[in-house]
């Protein structure tokens, strides 16, 4: 088939996809809405408390919903923030900064939030490091722990301060500071999201895609997961890279199989920042494992459907970065 | 040996005193240990429905009395690998939920917060344990997405002082830790007192609990056990895993599932059954002080 029949088939099949779909987006939003809690924010799981993270893919997805929900979210975000800048896990948490920072400042932007408070979260990004980012912990990994072979040189984010670099909190970090505007971005800025982008290629697994931290253990090669492998595609746009490449082509064939909404929505999601063709295998399947939102008990789930929904329509995606 | 030699081995020798200094001194509130330990090894060579029974007998041999009691079975479910022994096996976690259902219980609960994987819905499936509850009608908390509350450890051995502990686990009447015995490349062995590292919430620590890694492992597992120490132990040695362990490891088949109401003795009993020495693990050595008894006073 000439290719330019294929590209008119799949835009075609896409556009169908997610005619069919329509319907579904309206369900999650609303369903989105309604388990939201009273306090503002929305909880993980079994939680009664407002999860950050949770509230963060939730205020993405209703993006700009114009609705009372949301704006008690953003308060509910705002309100939470460390005196330092960070953000906690959840409400009611002790006032240490984690993870959650580099995405409530992903959801605050993708909203147009205030610019105050996200800036302030950029500068706690800055001062935040991996353990082996400091000389000792440099040392001692390259000489007397070498069971987990990687390059202490190249180090991101860890999920609490403290602690060494993990491919999901880097990932999430090297989105949130490239999506500073690129007029203003700062020496500081540029460097952490070289160093951040060198130690998520240096973490790959051998065969390609990401598990949680090292490709390779105790000299054994690691499986890769594929929210992690799509999380980590989010921040590595360079579409030459050969790290990418394999990303890429690893994640097509996990989607093949895989049943999970969550994993799938990941996946649609990444796929549609690299352009890619497994995007409408993505959605389709993610419609399919949709069919029934009340089955679904993890509002994580419900919001990132509901993203990857929209990005591949073509529309807002809050993790791309600003050009 | 030059000086760049010197310098390591003085490291790690004063790191490995240091550590060990750390371990020896008191650092626990309460003494845990039972008057009478028991453990019995039940012998099977299969993962099959022939399991429900065989478990059922095992629990009656202890005549635990957990009438209208809520349980919690917390199993090791880590990461997915094909043809490798990583997790509990799902059919006996569907024969202990059936056991302790005969035996009466409120209710049973299967719960387990996955170190590294987020997407604990896919790993359930690919496990084989999201059709094994569905069958059973049993229901499933994920650990690590669980409503928390802050709760003082009962020991002090990692410094931590306090940490966020899923509600579901603190509620529970009788816990039941479900290790698969494996060798580990951290800790030599992860049984069912390095099992209990599940039930901290990924949603407050990150995936993995990196946290615990830095406080110290065998010192945390002390004080996780210390805090919230399991009632019984069901471990699945009937195919653990030697070597490489906890995933890359080889299959060891040794036909057994050991259970016990004391942790220290389960785990110094299932230890031995993959070829480890007990003595030479840091945490069960520290755990006899105060957590369990090493040696069983009976063997049923």
């Amino acid at each position: 088939m000439p290719l330019i029949c294929k590209r008119v088939f799949r835009q075609i099949f896409c556009l169908k996809t997610l005619f069919l779909f329509r319907g579904v987006f309206e369900q999650l939003l609303a369903e989105i809405e309604k388990r939201c809690l009273s306090s503002g924010g929305w909880a993980s799981g079994n939680s009664r408390r407002a999860g950050i993270e949770t509230t963060c893919y939730a205020l993405m997805a209703l993006h700009n919903r114009p609705s009372l929900v949301r704006d008690h979210a953003v308060d509910l975000l705002l309100r939470t923030q460390n005196p330092d800048g960070s953000w906690p896990a959840f409400e009611g948490d002790d006032p240490e900064g984690c993870w959650t920072t580099a995405l409530t400042s992903i959801a605050l932007r993708s909203i147009g939030a205030p610019s105050g408070p996200i800036e302030k979260s950029i500068r706690w990004l800055l001062n935040n490091q991996g353990r082996e980012g400091h000389w000792f912990w440099k040392w001692k990994f390259r000489t007397v722990d070498r069971a987990v072979q990687f390059n202490p040189d190249k180090y991101g984010w860890p999920w609490f301060p403290g602690t060494v670099s993990w491919v999901i909190p880097t990932a999430l970090s090297v989105i949130a500071l490239k999506q500073s505007a690129p007029c203003c971005r700062t020496e500081p800025i540029v460097n952490r999201i070289q160093l951040g982008t060198e130690m998520l290629r240096d973490r790959a697994c051998p065969q390609g895609g990401w598990n949680a931290g090292n490709g390779i253990v105790f000299g054994s090669a690691l499986a890769p997961h594929i929210d992690t492998t799509a999380i980590a595609l989010l921040a590595l746009t360079e579409g030459n890279d050969t790290t990418v490449v394999q990303g890429l082509n690893w994640l097509r064939q996990a989607c093949v199989d895989c049943s999970s909404p969550y994993s799938l929505a990941w996946s649609a999601i990444a796929c549609a920042v690299h352009r890619d063709e497994a995007l409408n295998h993505c959605i389709a399947g993610l419609g399919k494992r949709l069919s029934s939102t009340d089955a679904i008990s993890n509002i994580e789930t419900l919001s990132l459907a509901a993203i990857a929904l929209k990005a591949a329509e073509g529309n807002a995606n809050p993790f791309e970065e600003v050009i | 040996m030059n000086r760049r030699d010197w310098l390591t081995a003085a490291a790690v020798a004063s790191g490995s005193a240091l550590s060990m200094m750390r371990l020896q001194q008191h650092k626990y509130s309460r003494d845990l240990r039972p008057k009478r330990s028991r453990v019995a090894v039940l012998h099977t060579d299969q993962y099959s429905d022939k399991l429900d029974e065989v478990v059922y007998d095992g629990l009656r041999l202890f005549n635990l009395n957990v009438r209208g009691k809520s349980i919690l079975l917390k199993p090791n479910i880590v990461e997915y690998i094909p043809g490798k022994p990583v997790n509990t096996d799902t059919q006996l976690i569907g024969a202990a939920v059936e056991a302790f259902l005969r035996l009466d219980a409120a209710s049973v609960t299967v719960g387990e917060g996955p170190g590294h994987h987020r997407d604990t819905d896919l790993l359930l499936y690919e496990t084989g344990l999201s059709d094994q509850l569905a069958h059973r009608k049993i229901g499933f908390v994920d650990l690590n997405r669980d409503d928390l509350i802050k709760t003082k450890l009962q020991a002090n051995y990692s410094d931590l002082g306090h940490l966020w502990l899923p509600r579901t686990v603190l509620a529970s009447d009788f816990i039941v830790s479900m290790p698969k015995v494996k060798t580990h490349h951290w800790t030599g062995v992860t049984l069912s007192m390095k099992n209990m590292f599940g039930i901290i919430p990924g949603s407050r620590y990150g995936w993995p609990k990196n946290v615990l890694h830095w406080a110290g492992i065998h010192e945390s597992i002390l004080d996780i056990c210390a805090t919230v120490r399991p009632h019984f132990v069901i471990a699945d040695a009937v195919i653990g895993m030697e070597g490489d362990g906890p995933l890359n490891g080889t299959a060891r088949r040794m036909n057994q599932i050991v259970l016990s109401d004391d942790p220290v003795a389960a785990d110094v009993m299932s230890a031995r059954a993959i070829g480890v020495m007990p003595e030479q693990i840091t945490y069960i050595q520290e755990a006899a002080r105060f957590l369990g008894n090493p040696r069983a006073h009976d063997i049923l």
